[in-house]
């Protein structure tokens, strides 16, 4: 069977400066798979490449057999491919329930709208206590909650979360974990980019390490399940 | 060595080639142009201080000119103050005028400068427009002493004299801004304009150098406004409109922001294209639309100015 | 007392012209964070498109104020495709916008000259009569203006709250790529923040050209007013620019009652200029 999504050879960057380089790595279906390694080595690069914010110099990028590499963000979305950004603000002046619902913008979306609300509302009943408030009023782990409720009410078939734990208090991350692992139990497979090992490893069954802008190692959990072994490996390799 | 020779010396062969123009160019139409020309290098360059080299998104700066025509007119016309006088009036009354809308623009950011800088060239229009009696409200103000030099009259010698009291004032203002440009001061204002923060942290003060680059640029704009009125013996309310702010403007953007000579060769081109394209029937109107198109175009594909573009199509070697 | 009332009546007609314009800068303000310098010009195309087709053409002025407040939104469509997209994410893309949209007020203009001629127009009302207000008497064409100007406001508002085209240019305003990963496209989003700013300019133009003359510079003046009423009111929040242009139209009335027409838009600019020098982002201040 085909991979669900096929990254290969592929480089991009913002303007001359190149920040990932000759790409290559794959999710098959089913599967969960974390990216990590350093600060600023092209892991969010990478997820904004996929989702279209920014077009690759180089390579292909294939999302259930068909060719995504020159679409744009709304077709990627509308075809299932979705990413929930770094735990930022948002749209800070809009309301919560506002947000949600918002987000069900595409032609595909919209039809589930009320069941993916329920959903998410399910998922994050933080968000339903808040609502009517401003999206900036939010703390971080609520603002985080909202990303991934954003990018669910999209309707995804891949989900790709971009740092979900930036920030937030060992208790929410366990929180935002249990739901994470909920997601994935729906049967969406995972893209996620993580700078915190412990959380990754308990939610995916392979992981890319990513430095300088390139995959410079593909960790298999069925070969290498050990979570110590996995971290000598991060820093060993960061380190030499 | 070669290429700073060249940068120098190139001005210099200009300024050697419109100091004989008048030997060739005899008749009073030609010279008018070069006058008009002239003066637009004068307000588009002093302009391109505090648009180009100091990022202020001033669009007020016509205003400056505006104050430096009436101050002259009404000094030389309503006080009986000698032209030569009056149209040097016209400097201080527009460092003034900059110094009373830089206070409150140094502390804004964004939109709400081009806003308040324009909203205070309306202002300034109003005052104009309401106080008739002095200026000749919307009629604007006409037979305007005119300049005498002994018993040389400039009215009889085919705009001879008024063509080297222009370009005079170009070539001082020019040095002028050289002058600025290249101080301690003028290497301040580019850091503060590509590093706003980074020259706050260094212990630049950013809104007295907006103030005072605001001023900077009044003073040699002003005194054009005072020579333009003296020289066609009127002044009129026009001057604070849109027509010639954009005017002024596409010479800026075309000459190119930022750099020296680009909006006056812009402001020397630009003259004797809307005059040339005014002679053909149909385009009187028709060449203001050209000229912005131009303006867009500019910004589209060559936002450094033609004469960046020019620098990039001519070979190194010859630089 | 009774100067006073039809001062008041008269600060609304004003207030409900300043309201709609500025209202429409600030939907793409907001939206794509681009000052708009052609709507004034916008606003003029629409009163000489609504003249043709109802008195060159003789086909009505419904029909004309529908084709001049399309012909204005066809345009700002254009205007934004071609004058404004092009520099999206160039990092002096506020400057630029200003310069690109003040050469379409350019174009525009003198384009309009060129094929209307400079001789004065006139449209004509969409009612006739007076109608009394308050003891205070304004034709009824004026009262149209008044009472339909709080209607589009409020459903511009509306519009943007409720329904999922109008939240998205919010949400596009707010964090474009936010908007984008959620499946919103976003130059379809400027274009139709573009082109409702305009078609609401060219619906003004074509109510304001009953009551004033048609002549291609008739949208510099409220053009300018408009600023005034963002610079007053900010320009981040529809119902702030709505608000500000009601209190601007009263302020102008009663400034032309009491110090007369010569000196009042010389005393509002210098209001303006003193409340920016203490609020740098208007009285009701959003964002700048």
């Amino acid at each position: 069977m085909d991979p669900i999504l096929e990254i290969s050879g592929v480089s991009a960057g913002y303007g001359p400066i190149t920040v990932i380089r000759d790409m290559s790595l794959h999710l098959d279906a089913g599967e969960r798979i974390g990216l990590f390694g350093p600060n600023g080595h092209g892991k969010t690069t990478l997820l904004k490449t996929v989702s279209g914010l920014i077009r690759p110099s180089a390579g292909t990028i294939s999302f259930n057999g068909t060719d995504i590499t020159t679409l744009r963000p709304p077709e990627i979305v509308n075809a299932g491919l979705v990413q929930s950004p770094q735990g930022n603000v948002l749209f800070g002046d809009m309301r919560v329930l506002e947000i949600l619902e918002l987000a069900a913008f595409t032609r595909r979306a919209r039809p589930h709208r009320a069941d993916n609300l329920r959903t998410v509302l399910d998922l994050f009943p933080r968000l339903g206590e808040r609502s009517g408030q401003l999206a900036r009023t939010l703390s971080g782990g609520e603002r985080q909650m909202l990303s991934i409720g954003c990018a669910l009410m999209c309707a995804p078939t891949l989900l790709m979360l971009d740092e979900p734990t930036l920030g937030l208090s060992p208790r929410l991350k366990e929180e935002l974990s249990a739901a994470i692992g909920r997601i994935s139990q729906t049967g969406v497979p995972l893209v996620i980019v993580e700078q915190d090992i412990e959380f990754l490893m308990a939610l995916t069954d392979r992981l890319y390490l990513i430095e300088h802008g390139e995959v410079v190692r593909e960790i298999d959990r069925a070969s290498t399940p050990d979570h110590d072994e996995v971290m000598q490996l991060y820093f060993g390799e960061a380190m030499g | 060595m070669k290429t700073s020779l060249l940068r120098a010396a190139l001005p210099l062969a200009a300024l050697a080639v419109l100091a004989v123009v008048p030997v060739f160019a005899i008749d009073s139409f030609t010279r008018h142009l070069f006058i008009i020309a002239f003066i637009y290098a004068i307000i588009a360059s002093n302009w391109n201080l505090s648009l180009g080299h100091c990022g202020v998104f001033n669009f007020g700066h016509l205003t400056f000119f505006g104050v430096g025509v009436y101050t002259a007119a009404i000094a030389a016309k309503t006080y009986g103050v000698d032209p030569w006088i009056a149209i040097l009036l016209g400097g201080p009354a527009a460092a003034v005028a900059a110094f009373l809308i830089a206070a409150p623009v140094a502390r804004l950011k964004g939109i709400y400068v081009v806003l308040v800088t324009f909203a205070f060239g309306q202002l300034v229009m109003q005052l104009v427009l309401s106080q008739s009696a002095t200026t000749g409200g919307a009629q604007g103000m006409v037979r305007i002493p005119y300049l005498r030099l002994g018993d040389y009259s400039f009215l009889k010698d085919y705009k001879l004299g008024y063509y080297y009291v222009a370009l005079g004032l170009l070539v001082v203002s020019t040095l002028f801004l050289k002058l600025v440009i290249d101080s301690p001061f003028g290497k301040s204002l580019k850091a503060v304009r590509d590093a706003e923060d980074y020259a706050a942290a260094r212990g630049i003060s950013v809104s007295r150098q907006r103030i005072l680059v605001l001023i900077l640029s009044a003073i040699f704009t002003g005194i054009a406004g005072g020579f333009y009125a003296i020289y066609l013996r009127v002044a009129s309310p026009d001057v604070f409109g849109f027509g010639t702010l954009s005017l002024a403007l596409s010479m800026v953007l075309i000459g190119g922001v930022g750099t020296t000579y680009g909006p006056i060769a812009a402001a020397l081109a630009l003259t004797f294209a809307t005059e040339a394209l005014a002679g053909i029937r149909g385009f009187e109107e028709a060449r203001f639309i050209v000229i912005a198109v131009a303006m867009i175009l500019v910004l589209r594909l060559a936002p450094g100015g033609l004469l960046r573009l020019l620098e990039l199509l001519v070979p190194k070697s010859l630089r | 007392m009774e100067t006073l009332l039809a001062t008041l009546v008269s600060g609304l007609v004003l207030g409900s012209l300043y309201a709609l314009m500025a209202s429409g800068l600030s939907v793409v303000w907001t939206t794509l964070g681009v000052f708009n310098f052609a709507h004034g010009a916008l606003m003029m195309i629409g009163a000489f498109i609504a003249w043709t087709i109802s008195e060159a053409l003789g086909l009505g002025l419904i029909a004309g104020i529908a084709g001049g407040t399309a012909a204005a939104a066809v345009i700002g469509i254009v205007i934004e495709r071609f004058l404004v997209r092009p520099f999206y994410g160039s990092r002096a893309m506020l400057l630029i916008t200003v310069m690109t949209t003040l050469a379409a007020m350019i174009i525009l203009e003198k384009g309009a000259l060129m094929i209307w001629g400079a001789r004065l127009k006139q449209l004509p009302r969409l009612v006739e009569g007076e109608v009394s207000i308050l003891g205070a008497t304004i034709s009824a064409h004026e009262a149209i203006l008044v009472a339909l100007a709080p209607l589009l406001l409020i459903a511009i508002w509306q519009f943007t709250v409720r329904s999922a085209t109008g939240r998205s240019l919010r949400a596009v305003g707010q964090n474009q790529e936010s908007a984008a990963l959620i499946g919103i496209d976003v130059p379809v989003a400027f274009a139709i923040a573009f082109g409702l700013s305009a078609a609401l300019a060219g619906l003004t133009g074509t109510l304001l050209g009953s009551i004033r003359f048609i002549t291609p510079t008739m949208g510099v003046e409220p053009l300018v007013k408009a600023m005034i009423v963002v610079i007053f009111g900010g320009l981040g929040s529809l119902g702030a620019t709505a608000g500000a242009a009601y209190v601007i139209g009263f302020i102008e009335a009663l400034l032309i009652l009491w110090i007369g027409l010569y000196w009042t838009p010389f005393a509002l600019f210098l209001l303006m200029i003193v409340v920016l020098v203490f609020r740098p982002n208007g009285i009701f201040g959003g964002r700048g």
